[in-house]
């Protein structure tokens, strides 16, 4: 199954548009996912993220536009091979842990056999085997995360949609979470996540989405966007007389620690430049062009599209 | 249809476990049990002692006086802690000066009753008066009886009067008409008493009530699981699994079967409570048949609302206003009943039996107390709440689709249409 669908794309949007009254949640979306990709959807507080996610599960309806998920323009037909974690937890409260992951197994199609097995299994994977005959009421708020999670992989999806999967989670069970999406991904699954964490989009997407207003301005592969935004940054670390460093034209701003300097280039400047101006003067041990981090680009991104199109609304 | 029993199966699992549903099972028949066991125990003739109740007589006919006095002696002595203590008062100096007295006393509360027997009681058409004032129902009983015994003093006066034994009249008066319900064979033929007709009027009213308190028990959890779900925020986890309408069909069945199980349970039990105490219950496997069927169709057309209704709102408050319409629904036949019963053809019942929400009830009512209902009308009335239940059904889905992930304010009727009008 994982194999067959790397040949195609687990989600695509099409021009989808969503409008709660007079608010523009979101506008054109268009977007591929890959079969098989881990892709980060990115964006501010009220960016559209969740409408988005909503739309794809067929729990909001768009407005105009297509979506079509794994292959298939009916989400009813790909439910089975979906699992989706909402923004909005829930769980049965009265129900005990080891029923409610039976429960959610059965309704998404799991054989008897499989569950038999399964739950068990998932229950010893995130440490709840010992909560198995409590109530899900009864289980503190991260491990009622890591329940909600083991529900929606219950099914061994083809595709994980997760609406901020690492919210609420202590850095020991969410790099737990991580490690199981990471593995999902090495099976082959496709892997769609919300965040506004960057540093988690940074340490497990291939791609990410970035949305903002409910319009996507970026999308594309983390080597690509790296390699394409070039920093304007050198850190270098140098033995001799640098004054004359901070007086060069292509220079903007200099910090110095000791030995170690962090210096801004003008935006036409070119780090080649620099190089060239400081290799007969000092002696130079280190020379880096510092890569810009996902952080930096989002909040660059996102502050240039809102100057770019104040009159949008916030979905 | 795997997944709408999937969630069946834990909807009736889930409701049958909890310890409200077995309270609830047990406490309907427990409190019904134990009302006709007070009533029998301590009705008002078996009722505690009762402080003596003082009556003051005018014998205007100078006849019946000694009598009266020889008749509450004896009621007395039969009844010591609940006495009638009479006693004569002569019309001096004239009979309406002792009445006006006397209505003084008994509206100072220095007596209980005053009687006044007319001078032409025994030997004319002439009336005995009781006067009493405000006398509260715990008076009633013994008021009864002081009536009584004056009717049969005057009666054996004035059978004394003309000669007559009262022992003769007594037995020119008892005729006794015996009711014989032939039945299908000779052998099924069998004398009928007051308590057998009871029953035969009271087996509709006993249908009609389980299914009303089986839809609206049914009813109330149905609106609780739904508004659970959606504060729990449940139902986006349940809906990437199911579609709107196999999360509705699932719950509606689900709590459906277990209705079912409820007036399956209260039903046998009650056959088996009369069987013990020898009352004779029939009920054919025809009516059981209809009865099942009209349940279902009625159920399924109030739970569809339900759950349209419950899913535009968000907390349990909100779900009680809209209880008050199917109750008011349903109180019609349940005032109508006695009508109902003894006129099974008529307009009444024959105009509320199309109306759909009506029909389950009307209709069981009226073919539990008549088998003459013709066949015609009853395929014509499930014909008609089956396309209601469809009806029903079609427009729960689509409220319950969009309504159940509403959070905040309730859409007015307006929103509601427009829903009805999308997709």
């Amino acid at each position: 199954m994982a194999r067959r669908m790397l040949m195609m794309e687990a989600i695509r949007l099409d021009q989808v548009c969503k409008s709660f009254g007079d608010v523009r949640a979101v506008t054109n979306v268009t977007a591929r996912i890959p079969a098989g990709s881990l892709y980060g959807f990115l964006g501010p507080n009220g960016a559209g993220k969740t409408t988005t996610i909503r739309m794809i599960m067929n729990i909001l309806r768009p407005d105009s536009g297509t979506i079509h998920i794994l292959g298939d323009e009916s989400i009813e037909r790909a439910k089975a091979r979906i699992g989706y974690m909402p923004e909005e937890r829930g769980l049965y409260r009265k129900m005990t842990v080891a029923k409610v992951l039976r429960y959610f197994g059965q309704i998404k199609g799991v054989t008897e056999q499989d569950l038999v097995r399964r739950v068990p299994e998932w229950l010893d994977r995130l440490d709840l085997t010992a909560w198995a005959n409590k109530r899900t009421e009864e289980l503190s708020k991260g491990m009622q995360q890591k329940l909600q999670f083991a529900v929606t992989v219950i099914n061994k999806p083809d595709l994980l949609i997760l609406d901020e999967p690492f919210t609420g989670l202590d850095p020991l069970n969410a790099d737990l979470i991580k490690g199981i999406i990471l593995e999902m991904r090495k099976q082959g699954r496709t892997v769609l996540f919300s965040t506004h964490a960057m540093h988690d989009a940074e340490a497990l997407c291939d791609s990410v989405l970035l949305i903002n207003r409910g319009k996507v301005i970026l999308d594309d592969t983390l080597v690509n966007l790296r390699s394409r935004r070039r920093s304007h940054t050198v850190c270098a670390e140098m033995e001799g007389d640098t004054g004359f460093i901070e007086r060069l034209p292509m220079v903007t701003a200099v910090t110095a620690e000791a030995n170690r300097m962090e210096i801004c280039l003008a935006d036409t400047a070119d780090p080649q430049q620099l190089l060239r101006a400081m290799v007969d003067r000092v002696r130079i041990q280190r020379f880096e062009v510092k890569v810009p981090s996902l952080h930096e680009i989002f909040v660059d991104l996102v502050r240039s599209s809102n100057v770019e199109d104040p009159s949008s609304r916030p979905a | 249809m795997w997944k709408i029993l999937q969630v069946a199966q834990r909807e009736y699992a889930e409701t049958v476990k909890t310890k409200t549903f077995l309270i609830g099972l047990l406490m309907v028949p427990v409190i019904i049990g134990g009302i006709i066991l007070f009533a029998s125990r301590f009705a008002p003739n078996q009722g505690g002692p009762r402080p003596p109740m003082k009556v003051q007589v005018t014998d205007l006919s100078n006849a019946a006086w000694p009598s009266i006095q020889a008749a509450f002696d004896q009621y007395n002595q039969a009844h010591p802690d609940r006495k009638v203590i009479v006693e004569a008062l002569e019309a001096q100096p004239s009979a309406d000066a002792v009445q006006a007295e006397a209505k003084i006393r008994l509206r100072e509360r220095r007596i209980d009753a005053y009687i006044v027997l007319d001078r032409d009681v025994v030997t004319g058409a002439g009336k005995a008066r009781l006067y009493t004032f405000k006398p509260t129902p715990a008076d009633l009983e013994r008021l009864w009886t002081i009536e009584g015994q004056i009717q049969r003093i005057v009666v054996d006066e004035r059978c004394k009067a003309r000669n007559i034994a009262p022992e003769v009249l007594a037995e020119v008066r008892n005729v006794s008409v015996e009711r014989v319900d032939i039945g299908s064979t000779d052998q099924a033929q069998r004398v009928e008493g007051r308590d057998v007709i009871g029953i035969k009027m009271m087996i509709p009213f006993f249908f009609m009530y389980l299914m009303f308190m089986g839809i609206a028990v049914m009813g109330k959890d149905l609106l609780n699981g739904i508004i659970e779900e959606k504060n729990s925020r449940i139902i986006e986890v349940l809906l990437s699994a199911l579609s709107p309408f196999e999360l509705m069909a699932g719950k509606i069945l689900g709590l459906g079967a277990v209705s079912l199980t409820v007036i399956g349970l209260w039903a046998g039990g009650a056959y088996l409570a009369a069987r013990w105490q020898g009352l004779p219950i029939e009920v054919t496997a025809g009516l059981g048949v209809t009865f099942a069927i009209y349940y279902v169709l009625g159920f399924l057309l109030f739970s569809s609302i339900l759950v349209a209704a419950g899913s535009v709102c968000n907390s349990l408050k909100e779900t009680q206003s809209l209880m008050m319409p199917f109750m008011l629904v349903s109180i019609v036949p349940m005032l109508a009943w006695f009508r109902l019963v003894q006129d099974p053809h008529g307009t009444l019942a024959r105009t509320l039996s199309f109306v759909p929400p009506m029909t389950p009830m009307v209709m069981i009512l009226r073919l539990a107390s008549t088998p003459d209902i013709g066949i015609g009308e009853v395929l014509l009335t499930i014909t008609l709440l089956g396309a209601s239940v469809l009806g029903a059904i079609w427009i729960a889905a689509k409220v319950f689709r969009t309504g159940i992930l509403m959070y905040g304010k309730r859409p007015g009727f307006n929103e509601v249409v427009r829903w009805l009008r999308q997709s």
